[in-house]
């Protein structure tokens, strides 16, 4: 067999081992659902939450011009975003743990693929919790929808991109299931925090505001409402995320272990 | 038996029918030629399943392999920080073999067999696995060589039949997932998830995922640990069932029974070095040394007795006189006291056993060998 024969029998045969594997670690996800509840169920809750509000108390929150739904929404999805992320480390620091990887990297499939199963799963979750914020807030609660496209969707990737890598950047450093669990508690309540879960820096003003907007989930969360409500995307905005991006992708590879 | 293999080594990807048909008939063909020679050879008659070709065998029975070397390994060396975990192993391993590696907690037994799969990169030798290089073939080698490691468990809720499955996706030439589980005792379990099956089953499932690729050479570390006597026995079974796949085993053991019953040939490791490297029977005899306990029909002086060939020790105790020492000291003692007319009676002989000869090899420095780590 010539090596461009072998090559392409390679290449057919990894597209089936991934397919394969995808399946298995869809159902893993399914019978595990800590990011499938987190992620989807709890932001489609805090919508309802928070769109009942908008319409008891409609309009001008802080001065801003903008409803709570409105000024909400972005917050809800870095949520998702955030849960999505903090439960990669329940299943890749688990399997790490218990010897999985170092199991399958002793076959013709390299491990990096079982990592990218399982982030390929949790960017469709992503994708599907997404669907739900903004369909659900603009065809029950009237959300806006006239958005740009282009830089709202720049701000929804990237605001994608730099909370996984938070994720994967856990899963390097965790160095067991019990320290990335309390870990990610912590991370997930002060990156909520920083969204506007609970006080929206355009309610705050002064240094938190700062803080809030220069944080990994603050910038995030003005990215989405910039890009929606003001004329031009937030650049600040967007620069943090692409420096927070590639520094957690930097130590997450940097340390990153298969055993 | 050295073309042939030479031709499936050379055969790369391996195909299917070819190889499966090759499989069979080196398997019909070795059980011909065990039929035609004698069995003189106490091997063969330890396990039902021996299937070696006379040469190879008697090769392998002096403790050097014929050319159908699957595994070379020279000179290992590998370091964890400043400990050395290995410091000099070399063995090789013929085709078809159980091959096991002994030695206490710590000895670098998984080291050993972490770099022959490729898991560890030494630091210094070399190795050689079907003529490839686990480091620079790792792809070829992942395909050729099934690995049960040490303390490796899967996804709690992954079920039986869904792992064996996934692993059989990731091999040019897998077995049948249904068969493979079938012929292991585990079909019934293919629903149940990883967390719910016994110590015997999950290890069962383990030999099916290093099975599963249909590998010509499987490494098995610890298998047995932690398994009641009766799923060990069952196991063991398994291995042999193995063997008579065709499959080459590595084995690596702490239990002295499982590696007399099973291995060929062994290397009993010791603080990174090879301190034997022979047949279980040969390591047994030599290092544990026999014993002979006797009443001779007149005495007999010490000298005497020291000039017979393998005599190590002497002891008496009232009439009795007990010998010490190695091969096949039973016959060598009585027929030189025979030679000069003295009788013996109440004989009691016993051959020293594999344990004998791995406390005897390990003692030495079994004060310093705490330090040294496994993992």
């Amino acid at each position: 067999m010539t090596d461009s024969r072998v090559e392409e029998s390679t290449n057919h045969r990894s597209g089936v081992r991934f397919a394969e594997l995808l399946k298995v670690q869809a159902r893993l996800a399914l019978r595990e659902p800590y990011g499938l509840l987190t992620g989807i169920a709890l932001p489609a809750v805090l919508l309802a939450v928070f769109g009942f509000i908008g319409r008891a108390v409609p309009g001008n929150v802080g001065g801003t011009g903008l409803t709570i739904i409105d000024l909400w929404i972005p917050t809800i999805l870095v949520l998702a975003f955030i849960f999505i992320a903090i439960s990669l480390p329940n299943t890749l620091v688990r399997d790490r743990e218990i010897g999985w990887l170092r199991r399958v990297s002793t076959t013709p499939l390299h491990p990096a693929m079982l990592l990218a199963a399982q982030l390929v799963i949790d960017l469709v979750l992503a994708a599907v919790a997404v669907l739900i914020v903004i369909g659900g807030g603009a065809l029950v609660f009237g959300a806006s929808l006239h958005v740009q496209v282009l830089p709202f969707g720049a701000s929804l990737l990237l605001a994608i991109a730099e909370i996984f890598a938070l994720g994967l950047m856990l899963v390097a450093l965790a160095t067991t299931q019990t320290v990335a669990s309390v870990v990610g508690g912590v991370v997930t309540f002060v990156l909520l925090f920083l969204s506007g879960l609970w006080v929206q820096p355009a309610q705050v003003g002064g240094p938190l505001q700062t803080i809030m907007y220069y944080s990994p989930s603050g910038a995030a969360a003005r990215a989405l409402l910039d890009a929606v409500f003001n004329g031009s995307p937030s650049y600040a905005a967007l620069l943090t995320m692409v420096v927070y991006t590639v520094l957690f992708g930097f130590i997450a590879i940097r340390y990153f272990r298969w055993e | 038996m050295l073309p042939r293999c030479r031709a499936e080594v050379g055969q790369w990807p391996p195909i299917v029918s070819t190889r499966e048909r090759e499989r069979e008939r080196r398997w019909t063909h070795e059980v011909n030629d065990q039929s035609n020679h004698s069995s003189s050879d106490d091997t063969r008659s330890r396990g039902t399943g021996r299937a070696h070709g006379g040469a190879a065998q008697s090769a392998r029975r002096a403790g050097t392999v014929n050319a159908a070397e699957v595994v070379t390994v020279q000179h290992l060396v590998k370091r964890y920080g400043r400990l050395r975990a290995v410091s000099d192993v070399s063995f090789s391993i013929g085709e078809g073999e159980i091959f096991g590696i002994i030695g206490p907690n710590g000895a670098g037994k998984t080291t050993c067999v972490e770099c022959i799969s490729g898991l560890r990169a030494p630091d210094a030798g070399s190795i050689s696995v079907y003529g490839l290089s686990p480091q620079k073939d790792r792809n070829k080698i992942r395909e050729l060589v099934g690995v049960q490691l040490q303390e490796s468990a899967l996804p709690p809720r992954l079920k039986v039949s869904e792992a064996v499955r996934l692993f059989a996706s990731f091999y040019l030439n897998p077995l049948d997932p249904d068969e493979l589980l079938e012929s292991l005792g585990i079909k019934q379990f293919e629903n149940s998830a990883f967390k719910s099956l016994s110590g015997g089953q999950k290890q069962r499932l383990s030999i099916a995922l290093a099975l599963v690729g249909n590998p010509k050479l499987a490494i098995l570390d610890e298998l047995t640990t932690g398994l009641d006597p009766e799923a060990r026995r069952e196991t063991w079974s398994l291995i042999e069932r193995m063997r008579d796949r065709g499959v080459t085993v590595i084995l690596v053991t702490h239990f002295m029974d499982e590696a007399e019953r099973l291995c060929d040939r062994l290397a009993l490791i010791n603080r990174g070095t090879v301190r034997a490297l022979d047949t279980p029977e040969a390591i047994a005899a030599t290092a544990g040394g026999s014993r002979l306990r006797f009443v001779p029909s007149q005495p007999v002086d010490d000298q005497t007795l020291r000039t017979i060939p393998g005599v190590r020790d002497i002891e008496r105790k009232q009439r009795y006189v007990t010998v010490t020492g190695t091969r096949d000291l039973a016959s060598s003692v009585i027929t030189a006291l025979a030679a000069i007319g003295v009788r013996v009676s109440d004989v009691e002989a016993r051959a020293g056993n594999l344990e004998d000869a791995f406390l005897k090899l390990t003692q030495d420095d079994a004060s310093t060998a705490e330090g040294a780590a496994e993992t």
